[in-house]
Order: structure tokens, then sequence, then C-alpha cells
């Protein structure tokens, strides 16, 4: 019967999805109101210096970026009409467009490439970005020349998205800290929309830009941000029709539900480049978990097929290695660690841990981010469960706030933890700092909290991080996710399963791999 | 003879605690409290002997109704684990969160209010401030920082209870001090040269005593409300069942399974009416007015 459901609204949703595309053939017009409904808040608006999703939907809006990107990871003109990459990859040419102004009128410069360039690398904390830039020529207004002290083929996409906004230097070179600037709070930017009003967890107003670049765009004329309270009252919001777009849209309940809503459509795509995966993290301080061989145990007595159809309704895919499916760094042929008992029970055996006390081998805590309980709470409790099964006493330790888990994790004081991990576009972004021996950094969270260290690795990421040749550099990323894969620092569960609800009415959805996080620029209301 | 055996029975009777008991046994509210308790009790205690099913074990699919399985004839929580199970394994957590919980609040408030109604002056000024300061905290919010202050462990959870709970006991202890120490016994207690301690604990004490207990007794009710609350509210220890927990995890899916939340609530509800019926009937055993009734 529940099976029966799944595939009737799988099917159905097939169905909108290919309704809507038939329908995308419509001409383009102009005019109408986008309200997007989000729970994030925005602390303020510069991409800049802050990373986050409830930054970077407004910031793409209103900063426009050098390049932005397709679909199907291309790059394409943005702020740059044109680029070019050295011979030696150690310099990238920007043309800028002779046209493009900030909303206040000023033209946009090379001197502002180099300026928010240099602000990016000094404030955002995202820092392998731009590590290797040694500085920016600007030898004409419309000419940037960025030079690195060896090949950077992330640099296109972190020239993407929310990760390089233009911002003008005659207002954020005055001297104040770019983190605290007042114009945060009310931006200047070139984006396809202004910023009209900001109210903290409540709203932000963006209105078009009349003066914008590229010619005839944006077809909006207005952009609301809605902060709502909670997930359901979200949901509720987009099912009644209070807005027109819900992204990153997760509670799988919801998902469901939505997709049965005739008027809406829900979709998956838009999210490749930020890649976030839900993983179980090991920490190799513990004296169990550094032995591979325990590391192993638990990821084979591990059903993520049961965690993906069972407790997330069938609506996220799994994760099998460091890079997400859909990037094209993914590795397919690693090794998947299928569910297999025995197996596990026989690793364990093996490693020397026999079975004692109430025929448990040893015991472990599960740590957990609070408040999203389906993919972490819930999935620890499955875990505590399942691993008793292969003689593991799991003790599951909550946490009462976000800042405790932080503190326990990114202190190295846990044993196992469940974790929310974005991949951020390129591998050097956000998938090197989970492995790197130097980035085993205690006290700050998202880094190597696992302390795993393989110098092979380390070689083969480096190498990777500097090669500007995409097959090979497809082909070094592939060995890396095999070792680690197989060195199992982490026990790989799931996809987030975020998805875009968004009214039928809506033209050009935000599908392009940065999603909602992109400028809205060719949506329009039909 | 018969005389003799006549005053014995006038004796026997006229011993309050035995006057109280006999009290107990005809309020069928007491009585009724007293069957549903020790049904309780029996349910969590005894049941793992006769369904050894252990709770955190995942026997079937996520969100089974009651009656489509007979590994989980109450039906399954989202993750496939049995609800009879729980409610079983989850008994003893939330009868100990109420018993550690309402020992904690009589304790505190049987001393600070003994201490405030017999010495009264500035002992009483001060305690009677602190009393207040605990009063106007908001109970639920002041025990949800402890919670979140110390992680959230069933003994935890106790002790924010206990603390947050203390100071309507303490009220009614100080006012039945204040009733008690210029009595003729007291004063009598005094003259032969008992000291304060003799007098507060052997003296006065035992007489306030009656009302205390309908109080303690009430209170172990709200305490297993309260830890409810908390789990609801997500700072449960999530290591140990009850009922409480399995309410509060289970709620985002009331919409999906009446039967996540709906069970483990009827035991608590169960519970707290048989604390509260006990309470009525000891209010009717030890309070002489209500007995003449």
């Amino acid at each position: 019967m529940r099976k029966t459901g799944i595939i009737a609204a799988a099917t159905a949703m097939l169905m909108t999805v290919g309704a809507a595309s038939f329908t995308q053939a419509d001409e383009p017009k102009s005019g109408g109101t986008l309200v997007l409904g989000t729970t994030q808040k925005a602390r303020h608006l510069n991409p800049a210096v802050q990373s986050g999703i409830a930054t970077a939907v407004p910031g793409t809006q209103i900063f426009a970026t050098p390049l932005r990107f397709d679909e199907n990871w291309e790059p394409q003109p943005y702020l740059a009409e044109s680029w070019s990459i050295s011979d030696d990859g150690k310099s990238i040419t920007l043309k800028l467009r002779a046209n493009a102004k900030f909303h206040d009128g000023k033209p946009i410069t090379s001197e502002d490439v180099a300026f928010s360039l240099q602000t990016v690398k000094d404030n955002h904390p995202f820092k392998s970005m731009f590590a290797p830039v040694t500085g920016v020529d600007t030898p004409d207004p419309l000419t940037a020349v960025i030079n690195f002290e060896k090949p950077h083929p992330a640099a296109l996409l972190a020239m993407s998205s929310a990760l390089l906004p233009i911002i003008p230097k005659h207002i954020y070179g005055d001297g104040q800290d770019a983190k605290s600037h007042p114009a945060n709070n009310a931006p200047v930017g070139s984006g396809p929309f202004k910023f009209v009003e900001f109210k903290p967890g409540e709203y932000i107003i963006l209105e078009k830009n009349p003066d914008y670049f590229i010619e005839g765009r944006p077809y909006l004329d207005k952009i609301i941000i809605k902060n709502y309270k909670d997930l359901t009252s979200l949901a509720l919001a987009i099912d009644k029709g209070e807005i027109n777009m819900y992204p990153f849209l997760a509670p799988t309940k919801d998902i469901a539900r939505l997709k049965k809503n005739d008027g809406l459509v829900v979709t998956d795509k838009g999210y490749e480049a930020v890649g976030p995966m839900n993983w179980l993290a090991f920490n190799f301080n513990n004296q169990y978990l550094k032995d591979k061989r325990v590391r192993q145990a638990i990821a084979y007595a591990m059903d993520r097929d049961f965690i993906i159809n069972a407790l997330l309704g069938g609506q996220s895919k799994a994760a099998t290695g460091p890079v997400v499916p859909g990037s094209p760094f993914y590795a397919a042929g690693v090794n998947k660690y299928d569910l297999d008992l025995d197996k596990a029970n026989a690793m364990l055996d093996e490693a020397g841990f026999s079975r004692g006390d109430g025929d448990m081998r040893f015991k472990l805590t599960i740590d957990y981010i609070p408040g999203s309980a389906e993919l972490q709470k819930n999935v620890a409790e499955y875990l505590k469960s399942q691993l008793k099964k292969v003689g593991i006493d799991v003790e599951l330790r909550a946490s009462p706030d976000f800042p405790t888990w932080a503190k326990r994790v990114g202190g190295h004081d846990f044993d196992m933890s469940m974790d929310i991990v974005f991949n951020w576009a390129d591998p050097v972004i956000g998938v090197h700092r989970t492995y790197l021996c130097d980035n085993i950094k205690k006290g700050v969270i998202w880094s190597n909290t696992q302390s795993y260290c393989n110098e092979e690795v380390d070689k083969l990421l480096n190498e990777a991080g500097s090669e500007l040749d995409q097959a090979k550099r497809i082909a070094l990323y592939k060995k890396a996710q095999e070792i680690i894969v197989d060195d199992a620092p982490l026990a790989f569960i799931n996809v987030l399963p975020y998805h875009t609800a968004y009214s039928k009415e809506i033209g050009n959805p935000p599908i392009t791999i940065w999603g909602a996080m992109s400028p809205l620029d060719e949506v329009y209301i039909k | 003879m018969t005389t003799v055996e006549n005053s014995q029975d006038i004796i026997q009777s006229q011993s309050p605690w035995r006057e109280a008991i006999r009290a107990f046994r005809q309020s069928w509210a007491g009585m009724l409290g007293i069957i549903i308790l020790i049904a309780v009790i029996l349910f969590t205690f005894a049941g793992p002997l006769f369904y050894p099913v252990d709770p955190f074990e995942i026997v079937w699919a996520p969100l089974t109704p009651p009656g489509e399985s007979e590994r989980a004839p109450l039906g399954t929580d989202y993750l496939g684990r049995d609800i009879l199970a729980g409610l079983i394994n989850g008994g003893p957590a939330t009868l100990f969160v109420g018993l550690v919980a309402g020992i904690i609040t009589i304790t505190i408030g049987i001393l600070v209010g003994a201490f405030a109604g017999f010495y009264r002056g500035i002992v009483d000024e001060f305690l009677m401030r602190v009393t207040e300061f605990f009063q106007v905290l908001p109970a639920l919010l002041f025990a949800m920082v402890l919670v979140t202050l110390f992680t959230p462990t069933i003994y935890v959870v106790s002790l924010a209870i206990g603390i947050v709970s203390w100071p309507t006991t303490a009220r009614l202890t100080r006012a039945e001090f204040l009733r008690i120490r210029n009595l003729e016994y007291v004063n009598a207690a005094r003259s032969i040269g008992a000291r304060n301690r003799r007098i507060i604990w052997r003296v006065i004490l035992p007489n306030a005593l009656a009302p205390l207990i309908v109080a303690a007794t009430l209170t172990v009710g709200i305490a297993i409300l309260f830890e409810a609350g908390l789990s609801f509210l997500g700072l449960g220890d999530p290591n140990v069942f009850s009922w409480g927990l399995m309410i509060g995890s289970g709620r985002e899916y009331i919409l999906d399974g009446w039967w996540v939340v709906t069970f483990p609530g009827f035991m608590i509800f169960l519970t707290v009416l048989g604390f509260s019926l006990v309470g009525d009937g000891l209010n009717d055993a030890f309070n002489p007015k209500l007995r003449e009734r």
C-alpha cells in the first residue's frame, strides 16, 4: 500500500515536470513578483564576508559575479564577457562588460574586481577559494588579470554564485571593516535586483534594476524573501499559495505532500553545486575507531536502503563517497558498503574485539546536530538499534543547541557524530577540508574533525587541486575517493533531499547547478 | 471482658494513622487511584517478563498501524520500533523522574518552609524572598535553561524539575509551621527544654505532615507531566525510553500515525490520574473535617 503510494506520487511528479517543460515554450514576459519563502534568517546581505544560504539567495540578486554556471557545469559570461586562462595556468584574464554599472550609477571597473577578490580572500570563511591568489593586475579599467602561485582549477566556480560578489570599492574602500560595514545591511551591487528594504528575521524586498547590464532583463518587477518561523508554516504557506517559491525544501513528508499539489512543481534540480551530504564521522582518536576494520564494519552494518526508503520516504539519493552524485568529480566505482551484518561481525572479531558483557563488544557515543530530526536524530537512533546487532553499544549524546554540538565536534570531543557538510561546487572548496592532514584544526567545525590523515590522499588531493586538465583531474579525484572510501574516515549516508517547490505560473525556474543561489534574472511569471 | 476489648478498640481507633488508613480505604477515589497505580507499576515492571522485546529494536516497517503486524500489536513508531515495548520500558524512567523530582521538591520545600516558619524574622524574610524568586521564574523556561546548560540525561531532567517545583511546598510548610509553632504542645515541648532541632523535626513536622503528604503525591503527577513537556520540546534523554520522549519525538508523525503519540499519552494520563486520585484519597483521610462527612 505504502509502496504503490510512493510510485503513484513519483509518476504524478514525472507528469507534472513533463507538463511544465511543455509550457516553458511560452515567451517570457515582464512583470510580477516572486515571493520566496525561507526559514533561514540573514544576518546581513553581503556574501563577500559571509557564507550560507540566507545571505547567498538575496546576495546573488543584488551582486553580480564575473561568471555564472549553467545546468551542465559550464561557465557562462556574466560581468565578464570573456575570460582566458594562461598556458601555465597561473593567471586568468577577465574582460569586463563596458556597460555594467553599480546600482548607484558608478561604472564597474577592474579596480572593483581586484578589491572584491581581496575582501573575499581576507574575510570569507572558505579560505581555499582564493588561497593561491598572489594578486590582481588591472592594466585597464575593463581588464583584470588574476595571478596564482600555482594553477587553480577551482577559480572559475569560485567566481560564480555568491562566492565572488563584485562589491563597489567606492563604498567599501572607506577603511571600515568589511565584516561589519554599514553597507552590508543596505548593499549597493550591480545584479539584476536592487536593494529596497531589509527587516532582519522578517523579510527582504528587492526590486528590478532598470539599468541591468543584460538587455531586457530581469523579467520580474520585485522579489520578496519572506522569513517563516518554522518549516511547517513554510510548507503550509506554499501549499496555500501565500508564496510562489520554496527553495531548500528538505522535510520528506512535506516534499511528498507538496508533490500532490496540482498547482506546484517540485524538483530536486538546482542543488548539484551545493552538494549537501549527510554522514557519520568517526573520531580517529578513539581507541576502537582508529582501527580501520571497526570503521568499515560500522559502514557494513548500516543499511542505507532502509534509511533512504523507510526513514526518508525514498526522497533522497545515497551518498557513496566524498563527492556527491551529480558532480563531474563523482566516483561511481567505489566500495558501496552494502549491508552485510555477517561481514561486519567477522571484521570486528578479527579486530580482536570479542563480545563480552551483555553480548556487547564495546561502547561508543553518537552526537547529532539538533533541530533536523529526520536527517540526524532519527538516523542516530536507527544506528543505535542497528549497531547493537554487531555488538556495539551506542549511547546517543543529545546537544541542546547547535553551538554545543559544534563545540564538541570541533573540539574533537566525540566518538562518532552525524554531520551535514556541503561540497560547495569544487572539491577544493568543500571536499579537501574534510580529509587533508594539515586541516586537522581543533576548535574549527567542518575542518578535518576526524583527525584522518593519509599521505597518499593528501598528495592526490593537492595534485588534483592544481590540475587544469579536467580529465586528469577527474582521474586523480577518482583515485583519492577510492582510497578515502576504503579508509572509511566517514560512513557516507545520503545526499540531503533538497527540493525546490514553485508555483506552476513560474517560468524558467532556477535549475542551474547553483539553484536559487544564482541570479534569478530569467525567472518570469506566466 | 467485653468492656476491655471494647476499650482496646477505642484506643486503636484513636491512633491517627490507623484512623487515616481506615478513612483512606473508605475513599473510592483513593482506592481507584491505588488500583490504577498498581496496574501501571505491574505493567511496566512485570511487563518485560511477559513481553521481552527491546524497545530500541526495529521490528517492522516504520509507522505500521496497530493490529497489522504480530510483531507490533500496538503498531510501530517512525523508526519501526514496537510501541508496546516502548510503553512497557518507558514506564520506569517516567516513574523515576516523577519520584525523584517529587522527592527533591518535598525535601527542599520542607527544609525551606520549616526554617522560615519556625525561626521567622530575618530567616523567614530571606528564605521567602528566595522562594519568591523561584516562584516568579517561568518554571518550564527555567527547567529548559538548566537542561540546556548540562547534558540532557534523566538525572539532570529530574533535578531540573525538582528545582523549579519546590516553592509551593515551601510556602505550604511555612504556613503549617506558623500555625503550629505556638500551640500548647509545642510550648510544652519547649518548657521541658527541648532544643529547636528537636521541636522542628520531632514535634512540629509530624503534625504538619498531613497536607504535605497530599502535596507530595500531587507533585509526583505534576513532575511526570513536566518530564513529558521537556521531552516534547526535545530536551529529554534520548538513551532512556520514557513516555514523554515517545510523545516528543513522535509528535511530527501525528498526522501519519495517531498511535505513535496516543498510547504513551494515555499511559501518562493514567499515571497522573492515579497519583491525583491517591492524593485526593489522602486528603480525605488526613482531613478530620472532611472525614466526618
